[in-house]
């Protein structure tokens, strides 16, 4: 299904900071809810800021965000704790239209409906395997999955082994 | 040789005058009271017709605006208040409160983006969608929905309603639901971006015959109002108003 752009995404003056600090306020919002729903719509779990132009970009109405701009942006997700950096560098960062928690909240509620708790998976098959298919975790990137999986952990509902020299995880 | 007035005859002409004077009077009740009884033949009439044309006043917009000017004529505002016979015998004030809420309630949802200033036309397409499916309540008028709001402007709400044209067309009209009324100079530049939701200060200066330092304080003003962003990306800098800006405008 194509992604459907928010009016602001069409308007020129959204790839410019606004002047005004209210209507600043708001333009960066909208850009803080279009980015997480683009990620969500195309499941970019890692978003890579030199790669990410297209996000930030019309090319139908030839404007862009400047890189000034785009730092602001990911200042604000950074702040709502959607995007978590993966380096120093700033170059990539996690994006959480899913916190890991909630990541963690829906595997565990998939192993339960499945009964598939006291046994073991690899993570391999929790993410790419035909079951999950259709799950929303299905092509979950590996460290987010792993960040979910601790959260698990935290509250004993699963322990991440090594088995097989595969990694795996065992639910309770 | 002629007799100057005497005492008495100055008597006589002041009770004379005093007996026109009462004619007068007694003329002028007459006719007051004639009036009365006319008016009051008029609004019992005129209830008589309301009752009986009940459903059409409710249902038809034209004959609605008919209706309420042939009111105004007579000096009566089925409006006043929502008690009271009017509003009971026709439930009109509940259809123009019932509006008014509805417009509330736009504007509330449409402000963050438009800075609280919207179109009568994207007003009413909006509240035609948020009430009902049936027949009724589709029909509103740009004349309804401007009665309701001039009532909310009686109480004091920060409504005001900016023309920027003589006419009433949809687009012509703005409806500004935050206080700190835009002047004149704002209303001048909002008639010029109208058309195509921006403008800029060399189009102001051609079409104004303002100087840069008016233009620029203007577009300023509307900038910290909220109601104009800034495009630095295009040759000159250009401003646009979401007001009018029509993808804006059709979206939900």
């Amino acid at each position: 299904m194509e992604f459907s752009w928010p009016w602001e995404y069409d308007f020129p003056p959204f790839f410019t900071l606004q002047p005004n600090l209210d209507t600043q306020k708001k333009q960066l919002e909208a850009w803080r809810k279009l980015v997480i729903d683009y990620c969500r719509h195309n499941k970019i779990f890692v978003l890579d800021v030199q790669e990410s132009m297209p996000l930030f970009q019309n090319k139908t109405i030839d404007r862009q965000l400047s890189s000034e701009g785009i730092k602001r942006v990911l200042e604000i997700l950074q702040e709502n704790q959607q995007i978590e950096w993966c380096d120093k560098s700033k170059k990539q960062c996690f994006v959480y239209w899913k916190t890991p928690q909630e990541w963690g909240n829906l595997i565990y509620r998939y192993i339960i409906d499945k009964g598939m708790t006291n046994t073991v998976c690899t993570f391999y098959e929790l993410t790419e395997g035909d079951d999950v298919k259709n799950e929303e975790f299905a092509g979950l990137d590996k460290s987010i999955l792993l960040k979910a999986l601790e959260t698990l952990e935290a509250s004993n509902k699963a322990e991440v082994i090594m088995f097989g020299g595969s990694e795996g995880v065992k639910f309770f | 040789m002629r007799k100057r007035p005497g005492i008495g005859a100055i008597h006589k002409q002041r009770v004379e005058q005093e007996r026109f004077r009462g004619k007068a009077t007694e003329l002028q009740d007459n006719v007051f009271e004639q009036m009365a009884n006319q008016m009051e033949k008029f609004r019992t009439n005129l209830e008589n017709f309301a009752s009986k044309h009940r459903n059409e006043i409710k249902k038809n917009p034209t004959f609605r605006k008919q209706f309420q000017e042939m009111c105004a004529s007579i000096g009566v505002d089925p409006l006043a208040s929502s008690k009271g016979f009017w509003s009971e015998l026709l439930g009109v004030g509940d259809f123009y409160y019932e509006i008014a809420v509805q417009v509330i309630e736009v504007c509330m949802a449409t402000s963050q983006r438009n800075g609280g200033l919207i179109t009568l036309g994207e007003l009413r397409q909006k509240l035609i969608k948020a009430r009902g499916k049936a027949q009724h309540h589709q029909n509103i008028s740009n004349d309804d929905i401007i009665r309701a709001i001039k009532k909310l402007k009686v109480l004091g709400s920060g409504f005001s309603i900016i023309s920027l044209k003589e006419t009433q067309d949809s687009s012509d009209v703005l409806i500004r639901s935050i206080p700190g009324e835009l002047n004149a100079d704002h209303t001048e530049v909002l008639k010029i971006a109208e058309a195509q939701a921006f403008t800029t200060i060399e189009t102001l200066k051609c079409k104004l015959k303002w100087d840069d330092v008016r233009c620029q304080q203007i577009l300023n003003e509307l900038i910290r109002d909220g109601v104009a962003w800034v495009d630095g990306q295009s040759t000159t800098k250009t401003y646009w108003f979401p007001s009018f800006f029509k993808p804006l405008i059709n979206e939900g």
